[in-house]
């Protein structure tokens, strides 16, 4: 396999923005990614673009509006994964050596949806019964309080470290921070998830260039190093399972750990799928950051504080950013690049030089989730 | 909740469900080449793709696995409700739990039908859980 590198990265800033398309909102933060990094189109090989709800050929409608038009260009579905799904074929392309230079993005826009929780479309035997995203994660957290003793203000510590990370992210639909009493107080959704604990559906779009060794080298722009990338769907089965041990997560990380040969004691910093408060805990043990039925003390210790034994979330994670399904995966790695490229601000993990983005998503029955997309990066 | 029991025109998964007096029971499918067993049912084991599978019954009482209330949801199932993952011969099923309170992981349910929800066609029913009460088993 040939090396594939992060070039460049460009975000659309996340929020409510009803009023823009996800066709719009790729553009601008493809507009961007050609600015910042002075690629010219005809440079690029292939593109690829993730969204859920974009609709027919987004990609296309996207790529085209910046001379990206006439090449190999693909829309890829695969629910919160799409966009690292967009990203892992890119670097599929060049590690193969088909392609040296590719645009991957993913945009999206839930607020044409209105309020409430996310809109399942699968149409599948649970969503008939009722199933909605907060109350699958619901049950998820009561039955981990029930196994390892945690309790509802566990899962507050988590909203409230990611909230506090956000509140210095001016790419975050949330840029404030809350207390406990406020996550405490915030309004019920699925016992014992309270609004605070959600995760907003929002609106927005991220992009990165991916290149060969030899693009990069002409660029000049700096470069990060993708040492693993890794997807994977969910295993299917209706027998019992153990709901607090997300094992697409466990099976993605070792695919990406094992590419990479690094492992959860190698990251300074990790961007993680907190869709929900509850998910740090579960998605951090089986990443490996902490032992199993650990997490909440590690959260509750400041081990994954921005200054902590690893940053998990530091640019504040879905609870602050938002999170329009498509584009969450490459934001991550947008956030990741400009970590270990030292652009990342008041965000700043010191010394950054290894980060995992995590992203695994779709209710439907019988996984854990539909897909899950782990990346692992590195300083060059 | 003290509400009878009550059977409407339309019923969420009918095809699966087997009567069993005031308890019903979900038809479920058994591979017999790899051992695993499904609800709902199918014709072809989704594991090992074997058509050698046996339709079987399941027991009319299970164990919540984990439970919670809706409070935010679909306006056709009248939040707030409460789920249930529940744990029944082998399979885990999602069911509306009959009462108020989500289900502590552990407690012994009975299989019933009753009312989940209501739309402009009035209302549905389903397979739903109640706390088992009382009796022996």
């Amino acid at each position: 396999m040939k090396p594939v590198f992060v070039a460049g990265a460009a975000v659309h800033p996340f929020g409510k923005q009803r009023e823009l398309s996800a066709a719009e909102l790729g553009y601008r933060a493809v507009r961007d990614l050609i600015q910042s990094t002075g690629i010219t189109p005809d440079r690029v090989d292939t593109g690829f673009g993730g969204s859920s709800y974009g609709g027919s050929l987004l990609a296309q409608r996207v790529l085209q509006r910046v001379g990206v038009s006439g090449q190999p260009v693909y829309s890829v579905e695969n629910a919160c994964a799409s966009g690292a799904s967009a990203v892992h074929l890119g670097w599929q392309a060049i590690a193969a050596g088909t392609a040296d230079c590719v645009i991957a993005f993913g945009a999206e826009n839930l607020s044409a949806f209105g309020g409430g929780t996310l809109p399942l479309t699968t149409a599948d035997l649970e969503i008939d019964q009722g199933m909605v995203m907060p109350g699958a994660y619901a049950m998820r957290a009561q039955r981990y309080l029930h196994d390892f003793g945690a309790t509802p203000d566990d899962l507050g510590r988590v909203s409230v470290k990611n909230r506090r990370n956000g509140a210095d992210n001016p790419r975050a639909h949330f840029q404030k921070a809350v207390t406990a009493g406020d996550v405490a107080e915030s309004r019920p959704v699925a016992d014992p998830l309270r609004l605070l604990h959600c995760c907003p559906n929002s609106d927005g779009a991220a992009a990165v260039l991916l290149c060969s060794e030899d693009v990069a080298r002409e660029l000049g722009s700096p470069t990060v190093r993708i040492r693993g990338s890794a997807v994977r769907s969910g295993l299917f089965h209706t027998s019992y399972r153990d709901m607090t041990w997300p094992d697409i997560t466990a099976r993605t990380a070792r695919a990406a750990y094992d590419m990479a040969e690094l492992g959860p004691a190698d990251l300074d910093l990790v961007e993680l799928h907190d869709a929900f408060s509850i998910a740090e805990l579960l998605h951090s043990e089986a990443l490996g950051l902490a032992e199993r039925g650990q997490a909440f003390k590690a959260v509750s210790a400041g081990e994954f504080d921005r200054d902590g034994r690893v940053a998990v979330s530091p640019s504040g994670g879905l609870l602050s950013r938002g999170h329009p399904v498509g584009a969450t995966g490459v934001t991550q790695i947008c956030e990741a690049y400009w970590q270990l490229t030292g652009q990342a601000g008041a965000l700043q993990v010191p010394g950054a030089e290894v980060a995992l983005t995590h992203v695994t998503g779709g209710g439907i029955f019988g996984v854990d989730n539909g897909a899950c997309a782990v990346h692992i990066l590195t300083t060059t | 909740m003290n509400t009878p029991p009550t059977t409407t025109a339309r019923v969420v998964g009918q095809s699966w469900i087997r009567d069993r007096g005031d308890r019903v029971a979900l038809a479920i499918t058994h591979c017999t080449r790899c051992d695993s067993t499904w609800f709902p049912p199918r014709d072809v084991c989704s594991a090992c793709a074997s058509p050698d599978v046996e339709h079987t019954t399941s027991d009319d009482h299970g164990v919540a696995y984990a439970s919670t209330v809706v409070r935010i949801g679909p306006a056709k199932f009248r939040p707030p409700y409460v789920l249930a993952y529940v744990d029944v011969s082998g399979v885990r099923v999602l069911a509306h739990v009959a009462g108020d309170e989500a289900l502590e992981p552990g407690t012994p349910v009975d299989l019933r039908i009753g009312p989940i929800g209501a739309d402009d066609d009035g209302e549905f029913s389903s397979y739903v859980v109640t706390p088992t009460t009382g009796g022996t088993r």
